[in-house]
């Protein structure tokens, strides 16, 4: 009776362990999983949304290009904005786009020129929808998936 | 934060279950060990703990929640560790223990809900800065602070009790990320041959707080917190700028100020001399006796240690908070010991992760911070209790006894989970 007791106690023990290893091993598979995904989304060099340029002029970005966005971009003629718009009437610092809450926002950061949406210069940041045009100097974009 | 469908979390639900199992598992060996104590409230704890760790994971599928599904596992496993130690270790702490991961996750709770958006926490950062230094010098007022082993660093109302150091840990890194966030530029921008040389008005507020942190040491005893507060602000300058030369210049000064508090104060000295020769004359009978006798349950341990239940752990003084790694080892074994590191190093690993593929700066920043809290803390205590360097008074997270860091880990995960959720929803389904 002694005997079988120990014997049983070590089981519960080793059971612990294993239990234990096969935990480790379940969230080691999970966390390689994620790298495989994050690898995967790193290869292919896509935005959430992009922005096509409709209307553009020579130097400034060709018409169609499909600009992509991230969670906030910021557009300008200064090199260091993460889509430039090479144009004397855009500002080195124009506008922020952004998405919060599952919805894009666009905002003028400044400019002398202004940041025109659908046709109105915007005051306050505005919600843009998939689809609105943006004009910035003299180049056309347009919001897409 | 957007209210969504219910979202099911079939592999959070898959890793709660062998959550479940190791706790349960966990218990019956201590409990069978020591059948002569058994007491009727025993198996009612893992059952109330399975049915916490249900509703948290409820709680995030109804409310269509889109963060990551590792960390809830991973957090309540080591927590279930945690609760198996209390209860091997000192079981009259058992339903305290509890109570504090009912607390804990209420907490967690508030903040998977609350700041509908986690740039709340950036445009608020001052305050945070100074709800932080006025947490961190409450110890030190009369009627409110209160000593405990030597270490001013407790504030209590009745007989509740509480370690505003572990809150501050979690503030400090929401305002260096903010902080960072908005200066960073300036930090990089100028130099003096090698070095940076930030505009000062700039590195004021960062100097203010490592000021602080130097403060608690001096005045509060609390070796720990200084070098975790420390740490996390070495950290932070270094994700936030890249720059080697304030992690150098840092180091430095750490090891500089080091020495002189060595030389200074006799508390520190005191931990010093005992990490360097544990066993010299009396030492292993005084101030070494915990260590040595920490030293003497890894060396105790073997390949699969002495078995849940059989070890000799109670040898070794205020075993549950300050050496829980120990007692585990020893009773686990090497083979348990690195299981229990790996699991560290995977919810680190898993924050980091989350920190890179984080939208802005700030959520970067943030989850980085968090997630090198976890991390340093862990080095340092069981660093400490392997005697690698001097053993200081942090806990382990998760697991050690004790409810205010508890419940500041059970935040830290919280707000990761945040930030993989706002960028789950940023990037659409992946």
């Amino acid at each position: 009776m002694e005997v079988t007791f120990a014997v049983l106690l070590w089981g519960v023990r080793i059971a612990f362990l294993v239990l234990l290893y096969l935990f480790l091993i379940r969230a080691f598979a999970a966390l390689w999983r994620a790298m495989r995904v994050e690898e995967a989304v790193a290869a292919k060099p896509t935005g959430l949304a992009f922005l096509v340029v409709q209307k553009s002029h020579s130097g400034g970005p060709r018409s169609g290009a499909r600009l992509p966005l991230r969670a906030l971009t910021s557009i300008g003629r200064d090199a260091g904005n993460d889509v430039v718009v090479n144009d004397d009437a855009a500002s080195s610092k124009h506008a922020l786009v952004s998405f919060r809450d599952g919805e894009w926002w666009v905002e003028d950061a400044g400019s002398t020129n202004g940041t025109v949406v659908n046709g109105t210069r915007i005051t306050a940041a505005e919600r843009l929808h998939y689809g609105d045009e943006i004009l910035i100097g003299r180049v056309a974009m347009r919001l897409e998936q | 934060m957007i209210r969504m469908q219910p979202l099911r979390r079939f592999g959070e639900l898959r890793l709660l279950v062998l959550v479940a199992l190791l706790l349960v598992t966990g218990f019956v060996a201590v409990v069978a060990t020591e059948l002569a104590s058994f007491a009727p409230v025993q198996p009612v704890v893992p059952l109330l703990f399975i049915a916490l760790a249900v509703a948290l994971h409820l709680f995030l599928v109804t409310i269509g929640f889109r963060g990551d599904q590792l960390l809830l596992p991973l957090m309540l496993a080591l927590t279930a560790i945690g609760l198996i130690e209390v209860e091997r270790l000192a079981s009259n702490l058992l339903l305290q223990q509890l109570s504090w991961c009912v607390v804990a996750a209420g907490v967690f709770v508030v903040a998977i809900l609350v700041p509908r958006d986690l740039s709340v926490l950036a445009r608020y950062k001052y305050t945070w800065a100074l709800l932080g230094i006025a947490l961190l010098l409450s110890p030190l007022l009369p009627g409110l602070g209160r000593e405990i082993n030597g270490a001013r660093i407790w504030i209590g109302v009745g007989f509740a009790q509480f370690q505003p150091s572990e809150a501050v840990k979690v503030l400090l890194v929401i305002f260096f990320a903010s902080y960072l966030d908005e200066y960073r530029e300036v930090l990089t921008m100028k130099r003096l041959g090698p070095l940076p040389l930030p505009p000062v008005p700039y590195l004021l507020p960062i100097i203010l707080m490592w000021g602080m942190a130097m403060v608690v040491m001096v005045f509060e005893k609390d070796l720990g917190a200084t070098l975790i507060f420390f740490g996390i602000f070495l950290a932070m300058l270094y994700l936030a700028t890249g720059q080697t030369s304030y992690t150098l210049l840092g180091a430095l000064l750490l090891f500089g100020g080091a020495y002189l508090a060595y030389r200074s104060f006799g508390h520190v000295a005191v931990r010093v001399d005992t990490w360097l020769e544990p066993f010299a004359g009396d030492t292993r009978f005084s101030s070494g006796y915990q260590l040595v006798q920490g030293l003497f349950a890894l060396g105790n341990a073997g390949l699969l240690g002495a078995g849940l239940g059989g070890g000799l752990p109670e040898r070794i003084p205020v075993v549950w908070s300050d050496f829980v790694f120990d007692a585990f080892t020893e009773e686990t074994g090497f083979l348990g010991g690195a299981a229990l590191l790996a699991l560290y190093l995977v919810l680190v690993f898993r924050g980091m992760i989350i920190a890179l593929r984080a939208p802005t700066t700030f959520l970067q920043l943030l989850a980085g911070g968090l997630s090198f809290i976890i991390a340093f803390q862990t080095l340092v205590i069981v660093g400490g209790n392997a005697r690698l360097i001097p053993l200081t008074g942090v806990t382990l997270p998760f697991i050690a006894y004790g409810g205010s860091s508890l419940v500041a880990n059970f935040l830290i995960v919280a707000l990761l989970l945040r930030v993989s959720d706002v960028t789950a929803r940023v990037r659409g389904p992946a």
